[in-house]
């Protein structure tokens, strides 16, 4: 308790000089420049708020320091775009960010399943079962070891903007172009984490797998699959993000008149940018939601490993 | 603090710096003889007789010449009128200050395989190439004007968002496509599609044609005096140069070549587009026709359900530039 006490005593004298700091930069702003000293007051005492709050670490604080946080940038973006009159082509408000969702959820949900639930997560899917099954395939032979390896390296070294009109010329204009460009973006990452994790074992492990003369098919299966899975779901989790972006950037090359990528590249074309910065939203929130699950399925699978342990 | 004042006075000194003169002129597309007339100006020295200097800076798929307006980072640009009553309907005041292009060159393509022979009767339950980015509002103003549907089906058309290529026509993913008179049309003939094989449907013929190729600036920049003298021998020069690259239209497409730091244009191809380009300027000395302005907005209003704009706009265009410069 004392420690505490003292610790907040150390804080506020630290955080005096940050106060009186702050006052004369505000002080400052007010002559210089007017209309930046609302902002500059907001951006203070949100901190000052925040700085304190931290102080106390319990599982509220924890969670509500990082909402101030965001909730004051959004809060500084509105009251930017409101002061220095910034038209809404060059950035929109977040209250119209928020009205254009609010109009148009129609169209984002026709978006995000074009886009999300057909393109990237389709895609997603197929690219790390291959992977997955190359991988296999890598560890059983030397041979193809040597040839599938750099291959893939090749692939994965082919940048979107090429390949993207030519998958679209061999699947058409629908999502199934967008899943095979979303295929060929993930399969290299998932592929290099797949491999290193089926070597992940060590000698005494498989020792013991050979003494029980364990075929090769019992030992993947019961040692070297589970031992490969944290390697595997760093790569799941690398690639959440690559499907989503390979998805959205695929349907710029020619897409049908629907999805977030057509949405976004068209909707800039109509100068309509509080639909293209929902769309943005949307393309978040669904990135950071992929990510999680990903996440949530890998701590039930590998909660053996140390890095799961609290 | 003090790098945001240096940063303020650095921004205060670069305002400060732009000449008397200066005009930067957004294009709506890369650099191709479909803009010859103000290469040629610059080439020939029209704008410096004017006292103008000028910067073109080429656009791309990418680039929405509005949005550029908008941002200020050009003076003048090139758009369709469709795109720019729509802009402006937005907020965005921008007006006509010229229209060089008297005709449209827009048109759909078809393979005559498709079996389409009469747009009343034959698109419906077909798939049809579309330009966006801005550049289907003329389509869509069309299809409205057929009572066809967008959204697909037996009745309707189903629209493909078409990239930068016509490989959707060469690969029978689309029965139609979008083309340009001076541009697409030839590169799916240099593809190997005979002339006979295809079926055009000019926007011009269908009376469903839109004003293309206008010169647009911001109302604010009609305010400064100075920048009017400017935009008045800009115009002068610009018609100077337009008139010039279709009486010479090799010249001028290899003015355009020698212009393209891209390097992926060819004379041929720029030739004959500047052939093509010069049918769509005969009748206009740059001064906007009236009936014309007022097609375009009689057919973006008949939209049906859906229209391109919701009211006819007010002050989109004005003639005190071009009254100025050929009087």
């Amino acid at each position: 308790m004392t420690e505490l006490h003292l610790g907040r005593t150390y804080w506020f004298l630290q955080n005096i000089q940050v106060v009186a700091g702050g006052i004369v930069a505000l002080v400052a702003t007010h002559w210089l420049a007017p209309t930046a000293a609302p902002l500059l007051a907001v951006w203070l005492i949100a901190w000052l708020f925040n700085a304190w709050l931290a102080g106390f670490d319990t599982p509220a604080t924890r969670a509500v320091v990082p909402i101030i946080f965001g909730g004051t940038i959004i809060l500084l973006w509105e009251m930017a775009v409101r002061a220095y009159a910034i038209p809404t082509v060059i950035l929109p408000a977040p209250s119209q960010i928020a009205a254009s969702f609010a109009a148009n959820t129609g169209i984002l949900w026709t978006d995000f399943v074009q886009t999300i639930l057909k393109g990237a997560l389709t895609g997603w899917l197929i690219g790390a079962a291959a992977a997955v099954l190359t991988a296999i395939a890598i560890d059983r032979s030397p041979f193809l070891q040597r040839g599938l390896l750099p291959i893939g390296n090749f692939i994965a070294a082919l940048p979107i903007v090429g390949i993207a009109p030519i998958l679209v010329m061999w699947f058409g204009f629908d999502w199934q172009s967008k899943a095979a460009v979303v295929v060929v973006m993930v399969f290299f990452p998932i592929l290099v984490n797949m491999v290193a994790g089926l070597r992940a074992t060590d000698a005494m492990q498989r020792d013991l797998m050979a003494s029980w003369a364990a075929p090769y098919g019992a030992a993947l299966w019961k040692l070297r699959l589970p031992a490969a899975m944290p390697f595997l779901f760093n790569g799941l989790k690398i690639t959440t993000t690559l499907a989503l972006i390979g998805a959205i950037v695929a349907e710029f090359f020619g897409s049908p008149t629907r999805g977030m990528g057509f949405r976004i590249s068209t909707a800039v074309g109509r100068l309509d940018l509080p639909l293209v910065w929902a769309e943005i939203v949307v393309a978040a929130l669904a990135g950071t939601l992929f990510y999680g699950i990903v996440a949530l399925i890998e701590k039930k699978v590998t909660f053996w490993h140390p890095s799961q342990r609290n | 603090m003090t790098r945001l004042m240096t940063g303020a006075a650095a921004l205060a000194l670069m305002a400060g710096g732009a000449q008397a003169g200066d005009l930067t002129l957004q294009l709506k597309w890369v650099t191709q003889a479909q803009f010859a007339g103000y290469y040629v100006a610059q080439e020939k020295g029209f704008y410096e007789e004017e006292g103008v200097n000028l910067t073109i800076l080429p656009g791309g798929p990418d680039i929405a010449p509005t949005q550029v307006l908008a941002g200020g980072g050009a003076d003048v640009i090139v758009e369709w009128m469709p795109a720019a009553l729509a802009a402006r309907e937005k907020g965005l005041p921008m007006v006509n200050i010229a229209q060089p292009f008297k005709a449209s060159g827009m048109m759909l393509t078809c393979l005559k395989e498709s079996g389409i022979s009469d747009p009343a009767t034959d698109f419906a339950g077909k798939t049809l190439g579309v330009w966006f980015a801005g550049n289907e509002y003329p389509f869509l103003s069309w299809m409205n004007t057929l009572g066809l549907s967008t959204e697909g089906g037996p009745e309707g058309v189903t629209v493909l968002k078409q990239g930068f290529n016509v490989d959707p026509l060469l690969q029978k993913q689309a029965a139609c496509i979008s083309t340009m008179t001076y541009n697409e049309y030839w590169q799916v003939i240099d593809a190997g599609i005979a002339e006979d094989d295809l079926v055009t449907f000019k926007y011009e013929d269908q009376g469903v044609a839109t004003l293309e190729d206008g010169l647009y600036v911001l109302e604010e920049t009609l305010e400064d005096s100075e920048k009017v003298t400017d935009l008045v021998g800009f115009i002068r020069a610009s018609m100077r140069g337009w008139q010039y690259a279709a009486e010479n239209p090799e010249e001028a497409a290899q003015i355009v070549l020698d212009n393209d730091e891209t390097g992926a244009q060819t004379l041929e191809h720029q030739t004959r587009m500047m052939t093509e380009i010069a049918k769509l300027l005969e009748g206009s000395d740059g001064t906007l026709a009236e009936a014309d302005y007022q097609r375009t907005v009689d057919i973006l209003l008949s939209g049906g359900s859906d229209p391109v704009i919701q009211a006819a706009p007010e002050g989109a265009w004005v003639s005190t530039i071009t009254d100025r410069a050929f009087d």
